[in-house]
């Protein structure tokens, strides 16, 4: 099982995102976003997923997987 | 996470130091950091308003700007971005501050004041976290001021650029600019310009670093379980208190404390309304100017909001002062309270998926 942590542009895109992984029975906590991953204040979603995770909507800033090394950027809305 | 702890302590416990330093260097009794008192004297000295006691461009609102834009352009956080709903941020800056006015504080004062030993403060504190809770009540349910999006370079650093002429203007003193006669009121009392700018500059950093934050700390705890952010607002307090303590600046008490008055209630809902604004925001007035100094435009057209404000307050005689709060005061405060809830409730949207 992976860990990742999703990143959002507001608190109501987090919980949204949170919802969907529910609803695909994976595992997801919402929580404030780690210092190293963002300045920003705002609020992530922690999730395990195997291979597929909910599709990201217009809210998602980052998606991360959780590695012993650190995180591992998958995306970045900045960077398309 | 445990470094995160470690790390928003010692600043929480640098920012309590200075913050009661500034006193000792000339600042206002209990006065070391109040963002919404700086930003009221900086409007004052632009002329926006003409409340000749406090009137003055304070230098650490300019150091806590330029501090959080240097450090966030070095670890590459300088990162334009903005248009989430800027009017509605504007008009909630704008009665956050008569909120705080109301009080005669931001909730960075409002801490100060408690490490002072003013009393009053405590009403502040019990209408500030009931604003944090009517805020996260509003965030459970779906409120949200829509997305923010990339900005060109430019676009977010007007701000800081404006914040170095400021300072300029400061130092140069031209007649147009205001500032308070000595011993004319609040705004003759600072330390000097370097001292101050100094001390904005670092706190700036160590905000920027920890993304310290006062109505943050008490947001996290309530929806997260998540406590944090509430330890670097402990941690000013404590470390306040002890260097106050220590210079005899500690002083328990309801009445005569200074830059204050002992409506119990009126304090209670001016940092009601601060902190239930503050959270609609996203954070506090002194993380707003950290925000802006990172590009977040939001968060500027927010402290510009802030300073209108400020105008207003002192314009429609809205501000309290040691006597009391006013009676335009008080209806300004119940209309700020009825705006930030019709902006909760507007911008909260129904379970869709």
């Amino acid at each position: 099982m992976m860990k990742y942590i999703a990143t959002f542009y507001s608190h109501y895109g987090a919980i949204q995102y949170r919802k969907n992984c529910e609803k695909m029975d994976l595992e997801a906590v919402v929580m404030p976003v780690p210092r190293d991953l963002s300045s920003s204040c705002g609020t992530c979603v922690r999730f395990e997923a195997e291979g597929e995770f909910p599709e990201r909507n217009e809210e998602v800033e980052q998606i991360v997987r959780i590695e012993d090394s650190g995180y591992v950027r998958i995306y970045h809305a900045d960077e398309e | 996470m445990k470094k995160e702890k470690t790390t928003i302590v010692v600043a929480g416990v640098l920012i309590g130091v200075i913050a009661a330093m500034l006193v000792f260097f000339g600042n206002p009794a209990n006065m070391g950091f109040c963002i919404a008192c700086f930003l009221r004297d900086t409007t004052g000295a632009l002329g926006l308003h003409s409340a000749a006691a406090v009137q003055y461009i304070r230098p650490e609102i300019i150091g806590l700007v330029l501090g959080a834009c240097i450090v966030s352009l070095i670890t590459k956080e300088f990162r334009p971005r903005g248009g989430s709903a800027p009017v509605t941020r504007f008009v909630l800056g704008a009665f956050v501050m008569i909120g705080c006015l109301m009080f005669l504080g931001c909730p960075f004062r409002m801490i100060l004041r408690l490490a002072g030993g003013d009393g009053n403060a405590i009403f502040g504190l019990v209408g500030f976290v009931a604003g944090i809770l009517t805020g996260t009540f509003f965030l459970k349910k779906g409120y949200t001021l829509k997305r923010s999006y990339k900005m060109p370079k430019l676009e977010g650093g007007i701000f800081p650029v404006v914040q170095i002429v400021m300072l300029l203007l400061l130092v140069a003193a031209p007649a147009f600019i205001y500032f308070t006669e000595p011993d004319g009121g609040p705004g003759a009392k600072h330390a000097a310009i370097l001292i101050s700018l100094a001390a904005g500059v670092i706190v700036g950093i160590l905000a920027q670093r920890t993304r310290l934050c006062m109505v943050g700390g008490i947001r996290d705890a309530v929806l997260f379980g998540e406590f944090k952010l509430l330890f670097g607002f402990v941690a000013i307090l404590v470390s306040a208190l002890i260097v106050n303590v220590i210079l005899g600046y500690f002083h328990p008490g309801f009445a005569g404390q200074p830059i204050a008055h002992t409506d119990g209630l009126w304090n209670a809902l001016g940092m009601y309304l601060a902190g239930f604004g503050c959270i609609l925001l996203g954070g506090c007035p002194m993380r707003q100017l950290i925000l802006s100094g990172e590009g977040n435009t939001d968060s500027v057209v927010t402290v510009l909001g802030l300073m209108a404000g400020a105008a207003f307050a002192h314009n429609f005689g809205l501000a309290s002062s040691a006597d009391g709060p006013t009676a335009n005061g008080k209806i300004a405060v119940v209309i700020g309270i009825i705006v930030v809830a019709v902006i909760g409730v507007v911008n909260s949207r129904r379970k869709e998926a």
